[in-house]
């Protein structure tokens, strides 16, 4: 399968790119490890005329604190630095474990923080060659007047199939943007849209380049659990990421519980992270955390899996790992199966 | 026991430093100049005639070369006599979403790919088939109007007196088995370059277990005399039985070829790969099985009905497989077959490793457990009550010489503590054994001749070199070293002194091909003929340099010398001057062949030709998993295998088959399967169809048995494939040790183990409830 016949700009600057991008428009596309953009370039999913790859910026590199305690990693850190950062795996494990579900190896050499959080969103329907699409007529997200998951509707259930971002919701971490007018801030959470073809609140004329998780977060005990068939390379079919703050009576001061690939954005379960709070372990709370959690959740058949089973598995995914976190920080004596 | 230099020396494979350093060629690291590419226009539908195709729009291209169509090549082929109903491009109609409609060549990738784009073809959309047992009874618009009911082949077998059999048994199970349709996965997808010579010869290189076949094919379809196309195998990564017959590509760029007057390149994507497919149909086994109470196996029935996609292929081949291996790796007298390969507008289906026996097998093993069960004997003691007595020949008249079986059933449970764990591990984690065989070559060749199967070559001129010449094909499995180790043996020089020379027709001999494990058995044989002549000649004056009988010398490490007195020796080097220079004689030739013995053909009735081979490998296998019965999701721990390969002529060599048959069952076990739409592949990538990573694959413990066969070269019989069928209902009956549910359909997915661990609640919620309710 051949690449698009597009043009490479290679900016040096946030500056540069930003330039760059407001000049081309709907034409420049950016690229930075190229391990989502390339195999869907080859499929056509897109056809830009200019690739902005900006890998050169060195300025989007790096993990650090700053003087206000805040985290900062660059949007251009790859996803195996993050998972082999001491102090990630030390203060925001949820983020780390996260990190090295994400595909294989290679991959994450390649793939970075920045591009998980961008992820084209996915469906069985949709990321298929341009031979595949065009025998079937296209899809409501590329080419195609009707949904194949929900042919009635008008909406796209193309599912959100990122790993970090479920992780970086459950340490309330934000966003920097740098566009035509500089740069702004936002949370995380407020970023996705949850349209399968909308996908987030990025201008064409802008980039994404950093992620700040806010000082109280570091500490927050945290686990991810990711369903899929092979412990290596697959997407997630569903998941969830929880974050726990406990005192040393096992009594929830704060929480967070967010979900993934059943959806097409990743959500936090807000909700249920208020239940939590003031609370000790008990089955009943687990599993009514985990009914909410599988509430939220849509999954269609935008996977091989079965969407009952995907909800299924969310539901038990939340509820064993809400015991794990609290059985590991409690020594409760609960007892905690691992996936 | 012979006392070897190089047999039974795991020497590193000759091909491995070009592979691990990447200088290696394969098929599409080859480029000539002026060389064109090649792209071919697939069909959107699954089941329509084509009204007519404008190719005038491409053509007007400036990058294109040329564009061919089914008018271009309107001779059919296949790989059976009895089944030539494919064409390069499509005549009049399409029969899968991928068939092949028109091809263009072009300069560049990027321009091929537009220039399909304007190729406007009208279609006349007809009903389609995709299901097997929908399509067997369709009373019209069959998929090849010369196949009623879309049904390619039938056999109908019965051996003994089954009926009368059934009656006597004291345990009988009936049960219908499922196995999800799986890809070869090879990580070489199909390429070709196909070159159009100055003098209007066509040489073409290309990715092919099969170079013989492939060559005829060209010559058929192409118009052009054997003599004037030329097929040369480069580097091939992995075969499985995808490149076992000719592939489309492989007609269409030497087409391209001829017509543009230019070398073509053609390299599927993935996802022509998997619509070219050939692999292991989706099979349904309707099968019944009945024991004495003491375990003998009295008496088995199977239907099976194989999805076989829209061209014949190999598809009788593998339907007489799974009839003549299902009953004959264990002494049973009683048998009836039905065997049904039915067309669908799908892909074709074709030889996959373990051709035919992998999908009964996993139904007849699954069933031997639960008949063991049932009749309260540990399965492999009830396997150890059913062994056949070698030398024999089975009920369906298949000879078997050499049978490793009882020693891979004992080495297995000691190794992999049977008898420890059987039923005396905690819910949630299990034991489970199966069995498997496999021929050593087919003993009939796919086109009737008495022929020769494989003839090799061996050359030595002044320089002492010896080049060894075979047509047999080195697909990763090891035919390459497997010469090499051969000749060196028996010409007693070092293995590097031996150059091979390999598939490519110009040079080789005919080797009808990699496919039916028959490579070891019979070019082996073929070497060692050659190489014993070729020892002869040089026995010869050296003999009568020394005064001496041929049969008092000895050729080892580079000299040849008397046995009872090894100082009186001469070199290789020196022993070679001497019988060049003797009567004027020149360089040395020598050449060996081999054909099946007749006794080793089979029996005589219909479709009685597949099935015999000149000797069979046997595997016993013991998985133990764990389960997670909150998920269904299944850890296999650990698998022990032992396969009979009769000898090992390259211990390290074999134990990489058997990991890699054992490897590649358990994919098709737990995850593989290729997912339908109405003949809408879902899932053609490695992303979506999900060959195991190396995080799910267990410790995988071979352990190789060695029968010695007595007709195979140095003892040795197949190691390839054997191995592949046991593993998975090794695991199913793991599964159901660990925690009391038998899945009956491949894949092994978590989904149905999770469904039938609730089956199994509610019913048994619904027994307690009636104790609790009597009286």
């Amino acid at each position: 399968m051949s690449m698009p016949a597009a043009s490479v700009a290679c900016p040096k600057t946030v500056e540069e790119a930003v330039r760059i991008l407001a000049g081309e428009g709907s034409g420049a596309m950016v690229i930075a490890g190229g391990t989502d953009v390339v195999p869907n370039l080859q499929m056509k999913l897109f056809s830009p005329c200019v690739l902005v790859d900006i890998k050169r910026i060195e300025s989007l590199r790096g993990i650090r604190v700053n003087a206000e305690g805040e985290l900062y990693i660059g949007a251009l850190t790859t996803l195996t630095e993050v998972e082999n950062s001491h102090l990630i795996r030390q203060k925001y494990s949820v983020l780390a474990q996260a990190v090295a579900t994400v595909a294989g190896p290679l991959q994450r050499n390649m793939g970075t923080i920045g591009g998980n959080l961008c992820l084209e969103t996915r469906c069985r329907w949709y990321n298929q060659s341009y031979f595949w699409r065009k025998s079937l007529g296209g899809c409501l997200k590329k080419d195609g007047p009707i949904c194949h998951v929900a042919p009635g509707g008008s909406r796209c259930w193309a599912a959100w199939s990122g790993d970090s971002a479920p992780a970086f919701l459950t340490l309330d971490a934000e966003i920097e943007i740098a566009g035509p007018r500089g740069t702004r801030r936002m949370p995380l959470q407020s970023f996705y849209r949850n349209d399968g073809i909308d996908r987030f609140a990025l201008g064409r004329d802008e980039l994404l380049t950093s992620i700040v998780v806010p000082p109280g977060s570091a500490g927050r005990h945290g686990t991810y659990h990711k369903l899929r068939i092979r412990n290596s390379i697959d997407y997630p079919l569903a998941g969830v990421a929880i974050t726990l703050k406990m005192d040393s009576g096992g009594i929830c001061q704060d929480a967070r519980i967010a979900i993934t690939a059943v959806n097409p954005a990743p959500l936090l379960i807000s909700q249920a992270s208020e239940w939590l709070v003031g609370t000790k372990y008990s089955r009943e709370i687990a599993e009514r955390v985990a009914h909410a959690a599988i509430q939220t959740a849509k999954p269609l058949t935008t996977s091989a899996s079965t969407p009952v089973y995907r909800r299924d598995m969310l539901r038990l995914f939340t509820r064993r790992a809400l015991e794990q976190l609290w059985s590991a920080q409690t020594n409760s004596g609960i007892n905690s199966p691992v996936d | 026991m012979a006392q070897f230099s190089v047999i039974g020396k795991s020497l590193a494979m000759v091909d491995s430093s070009s592979k691990v350093t990447g200088l290696g060629r394969y098929a599409n690291d080859l480029t000539v100049p002026g060389m064109l590419i090649g792209k071919i226009l697939h069909s959107p539908h699954a089941h329509a005639r084509i009204r007519s195709i404008d190719t005038s729009r491409a053509e007007a291209l400036p990058e294109v070369r040329c564009v061919v169509t089914g008018k271009d090549a309107p001779n059919p082929f296949g790989i059976l006599p009895i089944g030539h109903d494919e064409r390069a491009l499509a005549l009049d109609k399409v029969r899968f979403i991928g068939d092949n409609v028109a091809a263009v060549a072009a300069t560049t990738e990027e321009a091929a790919e537009r220039a399909l784009d304007l190729i406007e073809v009208d279609y006349e959309i007809l009903p389609a088939w995709f299901n097997p047992v929908d399509s067997m009874q369709a009373a019209s618009n069959w998929i090849h109007d010369d196949r009623p009911q879309n049904i390619e082949k039938e056999y109908h077998h019965v051996f003994g007196d089954p009926d009368e059999a059934f009656r006597q048994s004291a345990f009988i199970r009936e049960e219908t088995y499922h196995a999800a349709e799986v890809n070869h996965a090879a990580m070489e997808p199909n390429a070709t370059l196909a070159i159009y010579e100055p003098d209007g010869r066509i040489t073409v290189h290309s990715s092919t277990q099969v170079p013989y076949y492939l060559q005829r094919t060209i010559a058929e379809v192409c118009e052009l005399p054997m003599s004037r196309v030329r097929v040369v195998k480069p580097l091939v990564g992995g075969g499985f039985g995808a490149k076992s017959e000719p592939i489309s590509l492989e007609i269409i760029a030497p087409l391209l070829a001829v017509k543009a007057k230019r070398p073509v390149k053609i390299l599927y994507t993935r996802e022509e790969v998997f619509l070219a497919h050939r692999g292991r149909p989706f099979t349904i086994v309707e099968l019944k099985v009945g024991i004495t109470k003491q375990g003998k196996i009295n008496a088995v029935a199977a239907r099976v009905i194989q999805d076989g996609g829209a061209f014949c292929g190999y598809g009788p081949v593998t339907v007489l497989y799974s009839g003549a291996l299902l009953g004959a790796i264990y002494d049973i007298s009683n048998v009836r077959y039905d065997g049904y390969r039915v067309l669908t507008n799908k892909p074709a289906c074709g030889a996959m490793r373990g051709h035919g026996t992998v999908n009964v097998r996993f139904a007849f093993e699954s069933m031997l457990d639960a008949l063991a069960h049932d009749a309260g004997i540990d399965p492999v003691e009830l396997r150890r009550r059913n062994m056949l007595a070698a030398p024999c020949i089975t009920a369906n008249g298949l000879r078997v010489t050499s049978y490793g079986l009882p020693e891979c059933i004992e080495k297995v449970a000691a190794q992999s503590g049977w008898n420890q764990k059987k039923g005396k591990l905690p819910f949630g984690r299990g034991i489970g054994m199966a069995c498997s065989h496999y021929v050593s070559g087919a003993a009939n060749p796919i086109i009737r001749s008495n022929m020769p199967h494989t003839t090799v070559n061996i050359k030595i001129d002044r320089d002492a070199a010896v080049t060894v010449y075979s047509g047999a094909s080195e697909i990763g499995q090891g035919s390459d070293t497997m010469h090499v180790q051969v000749a060196a043996e028996v010409l007693g020089v070092n293995p590097a002194r031996i150059h091979l020379v390999a598939a490519d027709t110009e040079l080789t001999p005919v080797d009808l091909g990699s496919y039916s494990s028959r490579v070891t058995f019979m070019a082996g044989n073929a070497c060692l003929a050659a190489a014993k002549n070729m020892r002869e000649q040089l026995f010869a004056v050296v003999a009568r340099k020394f005064g001496c009988e041929p049969a008092r010398l000895e050729a080892r490490d580079d000299f040849i010398f008397l046995q009872d007195a090894p100082h009186e020796r001469l070199s290789f080097e020196d022993a070679v001057i001497l019988a060049i220079a003797a009567d004027h004689h020149g360089g040395l030739v020598a050449q060996g062949s081999y054909t099946p013995p007749e006794e080793a053909r089979g029996g005589k009735h219909k479709g009685a030709g597949v099935g015999p081979s000149p000797s069979y490998s046997y595997s016993a296998q013991v998985a133990e998993v764990s389960v997670d019965a909150e998920t269904g999701r299944v850890i296999l721990e650990r698998i022990v295998a032992a396969h009979d390969c009769g000898r090992a002529l390259n211990p390290v060599a074999v134990d990489g088959q058997i990991i890699g048959s054992v490897y590649m069952g358990l994919g098709q076990a737990m995850q593989e399967e290729m997912i339908w739409d109405h003949g809408r592949l879902m899932n053609p990538s490695f992303l979506e169809y999900r060959i195991p990573s190396t995080l799910e694959t267990p410790p995988i413990e071979s352990i190789i048995v060695e029968s010695e066969d007595p007709e195979g070269p140095f003892g040795a019989k197949e190691a390839g494939e054997g191995s592949l069928a046991a593993a998975i209902p090794a695991v199913a009956n793991a599964i159901f040790d660990a925690i009391g549910v038998r899945i009956t359909t491949l894949p092994l997915s978590p989904e149905k183990i999770l469904e039938a661990l609730r089956e199994k609640e509610k019913s048994e919620r619904r027994t307690a409830a009636g104790k609790l309710g009597a009286p």
